[in-house]
């Protein structure tokens, strides 16, 4: 017992000992971050003055003269680009990138092969605002690095405009045996109607049924009217995940001519589909689309109605008055009820509007 | 006789130095794992552009479920912070669960609210809803008025009214940061078809200053018992979740803030109506059922997806609180009992639920054991003064070094108290918790089961402040 006690007030005094060193990093650590912000705010504010008045300077050379002088801060100075480089576009971003090249290139490209992933995501990211085209073969090589870099690079190649970027964008997207859907959809997103033509190629390759999805879900949230022929064949595929996405891409694109297939689908067997589509035709505010969203009051699914009920209210006069007719049915209560409720809250909007 | 009695002693003696040491052995691993984890995500999120979430297309619409009982102090206060949230699409549902002061009345008044002759579908039970508001102005909002019931029939009932494909629960003593929502649902659009579940973490509103359902200013409470409760969040949620969502082993998602997928949710049966930790029963019985569905799935933990919460300021409500949470325990481990050490469910079988049972569920049991057996044998001269001692500082110790340990968390993570004299003082209370604190809700903890044997199913009023009254608005 004795040798316990002994062994135990030893661990309780290196505990003690620990916990003190802990409290002391702590503050420690707070007094150091204190300090280092405080100064790092500083020096952002004074090269940030300068930098605007670069930035407004009629002449160039104002950019690569703050560049020289502050090339000894990277941090503060990568800090300002990346701020700016989000907001500014066409000669004030050439004149961010010129200060990119004279005071963080060197730095930033050592930093593409260090072995710390955060160092290679942040020059990447920066490479990503400041990149020149030609010297496209440095950010192909980080398409082979771990995912997170990898996207930043995707998402770097794609804000070139040439069409071979893009290529290597969708050839990534393809390649990419466990792709971030978010990340690839704010890539893809960002391209809008540039990607017309790869989304395209892309939608007939044999691509996994995940990548499909996407692709077909962005062509109705860009929306890219030119690829409604293209997913429309997709209406029919066996995967009831890829019926939903054309159902949904369709109510994007709100072409009329994708009434009749939208109405197909309303009676599709999976009822997910069925309210997508329905939903659809409640955008598309087509009068064609009446009759089935009427009909559709009667769904076994609530989905179903819930989006007839929608769709109804869209469409105006002729819309009221089927949710009068189908108020005052009285084979479905459920039904009666639901149109009421649709009445009584188009009067309330209507009500609201008017006060 | 003696002889029997110091033997049985000394191996009570050891089996609790083991236990003791086991349990701080596992939390010293958490927070470790934590550490990682803390500096892992902040570097992963650094460079992740809020702005872009709330641009993406992907991002689905969510319904905010906010249950509400007697919250007339906070309720208006708390309805415009969640229609203030940044989010491309939402609802919020107040579910009015049958208060008897006058939180629907303040609702209807402060928002013009309009009853209508709203139709829903009962996916899930619930007590009868009584009549439905819509707020014409602002048609984000939905108020519910509904029979009393438990906070899990709520849940339920809002669930029946909401539309979206994802909910967030909400208690409506809570303010959220304006971007939580954005943060919280980064691993839906990531990950969308394994995420069934994403936890914000829950932090202290006492204190703190608000103005129009947003803090303005962060602050330490100024009352202890709610200085002690900042310690134990800090402990509970950058600590032992973090670690527990690092294995994949998390069982709880806080009521506070949690956001899930309404479809996997109604396949369990939403929420438990009879259940009274309905937040930790949710996630355990989700998880039971990914599992036997053979179903890849992924419940995570974000520890920069803020909820403010309003805690107990005196030992009654405090009491009141932990007892209820204790009796959710057991209630809920009663339930799934079949989960247990069985490796049908994987990790969650094996490691999460047993190291919950024990550590968690028994360890006020055990702990009030260890004071119930050590006074008898300090009467009959059993007790090894010197060992006792020892022991004694050296839990303390402990207690102290894991306590400072998630102030280094907190340090790691979020860092929202700025004054150097705040971390001083919760240094202080890292140890001034170690003396009767702790040793009253292993209390509160252990009656819990006496109460739940004697059926006790009462939810226990908070006494709460509300956050009008912290900082008057000019």
């Amino acid at each position: 017992m004795n040798h316990l006690v002994i062994f135990i007030r030893f661990s309780v005094f290196i505990l003690i000992l620990f916990a003190l060193l802990i409290l002391l990093y702590i503050v420690s650590r707070r007094v150091y971050q204190q300090v280092k912000d405080k100064r790092f705010r500083r020096r952002y504010l004074q090269i940030e003055e300068e930098l605007l008045n670069a930035l407004s300077a009629t002449e160039p050379e104002s950019a690569a003269l703050l560049a020289e002088k502050y090339a000894k801060y990277p941090k503060v100075l990568t800090k300002l680009l990346f701020d700016y480089a989000k907001v500014l576009i066409g000669p004030e971003r050439d004149r961010l990138k010129i200060i990119f090249r004279i005071a963080l290139e060197k730095k930033s490209t050592r930093d593409l092969s260090s072995r710390r992933t955060m160092r290679r995501l942040q020059a990447t990211r920066l490479f990503g605002f400041f990149f020149d085209p030609l010297k496209m073969d440095f950010m192909l090589k980080l398409l082979n690095d771990k995912p997170i870099v990898r996207l930043a690079a995707v998402q770097a190649i794609s804000q070139l405009p040439s069409a071979e970027a893009l290529s290597i964008v969708f050839r990534a997207f393809e390649a990419d045996s466990c792709p971030n859907v978010h990340s690839y959809t704010s890539v893809i997103f960002s391209l809008g109607g540039r990607a017309e033509g790869y989304i395209r190629e892309t939608l007939k390759n044999p691509i996994s049924l995940e990548k499909i999805a996407l692709l077909i879900e962005l062509v109705g949230a860009i929306p890219i009217r030119s690829l409604c022929q293209d997913i429309l064949p997709f209406a029919g595929h066996a995967e009831k995940e890829i019926r939903i996405k054309v159902a949904r891409a369709l109510g994007g694109l709100l072409i009329p001519d994708s009434v009749p297939v939208l109405i197909r689908m309303a009676s599709d067997e999976a009822w997910e589909v069925q309210a997508q589509a329905i939903k659809s035709l409640g955008k598309l505010k087509s009068p064609e689309a009446l009759d089935i969203l009427a009909g559709s009051f009667y769904s076994k699914n609530w989905h179903v109605r819930f989006n007839a009920r929608a769709g109804l209210m869209n469409l105006g006069e002729a819309g009221v008055k089927r949710l009068e007719e189908i108020a005052q049915q009285t084979r479905d209560g459920y039904a009666a009820a639901m149109a009421a409720m649709a009445l009584h809250d188009i009067y309330l909007s209507s009500e609201s509007m008017s006060s | 006789m003696i002889q029997v009695l110091i033997h049985l002693f000394n191996i009570f003696s050891y089996l609790v130095l083991v236990y003791f040491l086991l349990l701080n052995g596992f939390y010293i691993f958490f927070i470790v794992l934590s550490l990682f984890g803390i500096s892992h995500y902040r570097h992963r999120t650094e460079y992740i552009r809020i702005e872009e979430i709330f641009l993406s297309p992907l991002a689905k619409p969510i319904s905010i479920i906010a249950p509400a009982h007697n919250e007339e102090n906070s309720i208006i206060e708390n309805v415009r912070n969640l229609l203030s949230l940044e989010y491309p699409q939402y609802e919020v549902i107040v579910v009015n669960d049958g208060s008897t002061d006058s939180t629907l009345e303040k609702l209807i008044e402060a928002f013009d609210l309009k009853k209508t002759q709203w139709v829903f579908r009962k996916v899930v039970d619930s007590k009868p809803v009584r009549g439905i508001y819509v707020c014409p102005r602002n048609p984000k909002l939905i108020v519910v008025d509904k029979v009393n019931g438990k906070k899990s029939d709520a849940m339920n009932a809002g669930l029946n009214i909401s539309h979206y494909p994802l909910f967030c629960a909400i208690d409506s003593d809570c303010l959220l940061d304006r971007d939580s929502l954005l943060k919280v649902v980064r691993p839906f659009l990531e990950d969308p078809e394994r995420t069934v579940g994403v936890g914000g973490i829950v932090r202290l509103i006492n204190g703190c200053e608000t103005k129009s359902g947003q803090i303005t200013r962060i602050r330490l409470p100024r009352n202890f018992l709610a200085r002690f409760q900042t310690l134990e969040y800090f402990r509970a949620f950058l600590g032992g979740r973090i670690g527990m969502s690092l294995i994949k082993g998390l069982l709880i998602i806080s009521g506070a803030f949690g956001v899930f997928r309404k479809d996997v949710v109604l396949k369990c049966g939403g929420y438990r109506p009879a259940s009274i930790g309905e937040d930790l029963d949710l996630v355990v019985r989700l998880r039971k059922y990914l599992h036997e569905q053979k179903i890849p799935y992924a419940i995570h933990f974000l520890p920069d997806a803020i909820c403010w919460t309003e805690v107990p300021e005196t030992f009654q409500a405090l009491g009141r609180q932990r007892n209820r949470w204790h009796r959710g325990l057991i209630e809920a481990f009663l339930h799934n009992r079949r989960m247990i050490f069985n490796p049908r469910y994987g990790l969650t079988g094996l490691f999460a639920m047993p190291f919950y049972l024990i550590f968690e569920l028994f360890g006020p049991l055990i702990e009030l054991l260890g004071y119930a057996f050590f006074i008898p044998c300090l009467f009959l001269r059993l007790v090894n003064y010197p060992f006792a001692f020892t022991f004694f500082l050296l839990s303390i110790a402990l207690g102290t070094l894991l306590s400072i340990a998630a102030l280094l968390l907190e340090e790691f993570s979020l860092r929202r108290f700025s004054r150097i004299s705040d971390v001083l003082l919760m240094a202080l209370f890292c140890i001034l918790e170690n003396f009767f604190y702790r040793q009253y809700l292993a209390l509160v903890r252990g009656k819990a089961f006496l109460d739940y044997l004697n059926g006790k199913s009462e939810w226990g009023a908070m006494d709460k402040k509300g956050f009008a009254k912290e900082i008057p608005s000019p």
